[in-house]
């Protein structure tokens, strides 16, 4: 059995199909003449032109646009005078042969480009390679490995599936994707995923233990790839296989559902999302919004502040993507946990406890809090952005933020620019103290949404990273559940809304206690949202009363784990 | 010779999408149109040499144009950037 990465969902049974590239010796051969090889040179660039151009309109109509964009960036590279002109100079310079040009410039670039501290650009020298060998097979007239026409049933084990050879990939043959190398964000792991295939990608060493033919069991699931699997392995993978197909039959369904309790509760299924991009995934799973926007990302891995023209982009974006559904945006929420050098914040002792999140903006309101929250009511103005406000911990904190947010307001009045003037400012519960004066708090804001992992962790007082005290983390706490049911209940009194965007919304276990709480919003993973949408509308909020009594009767984390574990499995 | 700054917008950087963009914009005049960054020069009519230089969101770059039509390329090549490069 062999681990890897799980790069796309899914049980695939077959057989191995094994891509050996063939071997090219690429020697420094002299040539006798110059001029006659340029030519030569330009003829196989011209035929790999071709080659490239037929693959990317396969790919184009077998999967889509998007995905040969690949194909349309190494046409690009192909085009690039600097590469181009670089082999010519070689050929002249050495009167070497070609391929051995080729080699040597594409490498130098490829090399380049692996050096970079950038994920995104690091995948250009597989790009670069990929056009190297693309160039030098067509000189020496060998066929690139036809993945196309591949038997019914096959599993491919490669080195690394390049975008070449992936572009060939017939989903109806190709049941599973094996590589050694890669990651989740490879282009192999990405087509696989948009193909549907499950792959395992950075399997070191499978290629020494897997024979062309040899039986194979790819879980992309859980990253497991199993060699000639025992009879009592094939049984349990297949069953499993048909319980993911099923169940992603089943999900299926509904997309497009209401979500809606048995006794007609009307519930906010939404997504929390890290970066524009993700809106994809939103929609892809049909969440109804976005519940938590984390916008950490756009200040990290960066050397200066983002401008509030950069932030107003990135949220028009999400507020345009999701037309008009709720996206609830979280300011900063930052401390000295985080190595963030230009802001210059010195190491906190106790990084949890100290100068963060609202605290650290509220005290550099001119370059962080202004410039964000500015950018957040401009691109209110193209769609339903709501303003979170992380880790309050006082009543000053709310209102000290409303009152620079009134203040921006004003001066984008002043100014003639638009925004939402009735946008919705609510804050995340997450610490001890916003839960005890939850009441409160409830009359100064417009919603709730609460961060269970935080409020977990502050409640119990426990760091959850720490694996000695791990037994303390639990959101079945009874402590956590009291609190939870605390704050639900003090912001339906006082007629707000209120969610969850910790990773309790999406717990099989805590959804029934939660739906019996009164919760308004669930905000998980995109990828959770079907399957929660599924046990929401299975549920009477109504019958989950005498649930959610009995499990707040029990003293212990445990006690209560154990009693809805049992109810679930009902 | 002419020159003027612009901030990359694009939340990816100077990607290879973008970067083809910017190329193909670049590559209508006869112009030399280069740009500079904080740590090295590129020329703009390769894919290549922009992608090399690492250019992220946020980084504000120079171009620099030279030759017959150097200001209509200025001009075209700060519009292209503004306009999100097809983002």
């Amino acid at each position: 059995m062999f681990k890897g990465t799980n790069a796309s969902a899914g049980i695939g049974i077959g057989k191995a199909a094994v891509i050996k590239e063939v071997e090219m010796v690429i020697r420094p051969d002299k040539v006798a003449s110059v001029e006659a090889e340029v030519q030569r040179f330009r003829g196989a660039l011209a035929d790999t032109v071709a080659q490239t151009t037929v693959l990317r309109d396969d790919l184009a109509t077998k999967v889509g646009e998007k995905e040969a964009e690949i194909m349309n960036g190494h046409l690009m590279l192909l085009a690039d005078p600097m590469l181009t002109s670089g082999i010519e100079d070689a050929i002249k310079k050495d009167s070497v042969c070609s391929e051995y040009a080729i080699e040597t410039t594409c490498t130098t670039y490829a090399d380049m480009f692996a050096a970079m501290d950038d994920e995104l650009m690091q995948q250009r020298a597989t790009d670069m390679r990929d056009i190297k060998t693309r160039m030098q097979q067509t000189l020496q007239g060998i066929k690139p490995v036809d993945i196309a026409s591949l038997p019914e049933g096959s599993i491919i084990v490669a080195k690394d599936l390049t975008p070449s050879m992936t572009a060939g990939i017939n989903p109806a043959n190709v049941t599973g994707i094996v590589t050694e190398l890669g990651g989740k964000t490879s282009h192999s792991a990405i087509l696989a995923r948009a193909l549907e295939i499950p792959a395992v990608v950075a399997v070191s060493g499978v290629l020494d233990k897997v024979q062309d033919g040899d039986s194979m069991v790819v879980d992309g699931s859980e990253g497991v790839v199993i060699v000639n699997p025992t009879g009592e392995e094939t049984a349990e993978y297949s069953a499993r296989r048909e319980a993911f197909l099923k169940e992603k039959k089943d999900l299926e369904r509904f997309i497009g559902q209401p979500t809606v309790t048995k006794d007609g509760v009307h519930i906010e299924l939404v997504a929390n999302i890290g970066n524009p991009d993700d809106v994809a995934k939103v929609l892809q799973y049909d969440g109804e919004g976005v519940g938590l926007f984390r916008t950490e990302f756009l200040f990290m891995d960066r050397t200066s502040m983002p401008t509030e023209e950069e932030q107003f982009e990135a949220y028009k974006k999400v507020a345009v993507g999701l037309a008009g559904k709720p996206v609830i945006i979280r300011t900063l929420d930052i401390g000295g946990d985080k190595e963030i050098p230009y802001m210059g914040l010195a190491k906190d002792e106790n990084p949890f406890l100290g100068y963060r999140a609202i605290r650290l903006c509220l005290d550099r309101k001119e370059d962080i809090y202004r410039p964000q929250l500015r950018a957040l009511l401009r691109a209110s103005a193209f769609g339903g952005i709501k303003i979170m406000i992380p880790m309050v911990t006082c009543l000053d904190e709310i209102r000290e933020a409303k009152a620079l947010i009134e203040e921006i307001k004003a001066e984008l009045d002043r100014q003639g620019i638009a925004y939402n003037k009735d946008i919705q400012v609510g804050i995340m519960v997450e610490t001890a103290a916003a839960s005890l004066m939850a009441d409160v708090f409830a009359k100064e804001v417009d919603f709730f949404s609460i961060g269970t992992n935080d409020l977990t962790q502050y409640t119990m007082s426990v760091d959850r990273g720490n694996e000695k005290i791990s037994y303390l983390y639990s959101t079945f706490n009874p402590a956590v559940l009291r609190s939870i049911r605390h704050v639900i209940s003090c912001a339906r009194e006082a007629g707000i809304m209120v969610g969850m965007c910790g990773e309790a919304a999406s717990d099989p276990m805590m959804i029934p206690l939660l739906l019996a709480f009164g919760l308004n919003e669930f905000s998980m993973s995109a990828s959770a949202i079907l399957r929660s949408r599924k046990m929401i509308t299975g549920y009477s909020s109504q019958e989950l009363q005498a649930v959610a009594d009995k499990a707040m009767s029990f003293t212990t984390a445990k006690e209560v784990e154990a009693y809805m574990k049992e109810f679930i499995s009902q | 010779m002419v020159r003027a700054k612009v901030v990359i917008r694009n939340l990816t950087g100077l990607h290879l999408r973008p970067a083809g963009i910017l190329c193909n914009k670049a590559i209508l005049y006869k112009s030399r149109v280069q740009f500079r960054t904080d740590h090295t020069t590129a020329n703009a009519k390769s894919v290549l040499s922009v992608l090399g230089a690492c250019v992220k969101c946020g980084d504000e770059i120079e171009f620099i144009c030279e030759g017959e039509d150097e200001q209509e390329a200025l001009d075209s090549m700060i519009k292209v950037v503004e306009d999100g490069l097809g983002e």
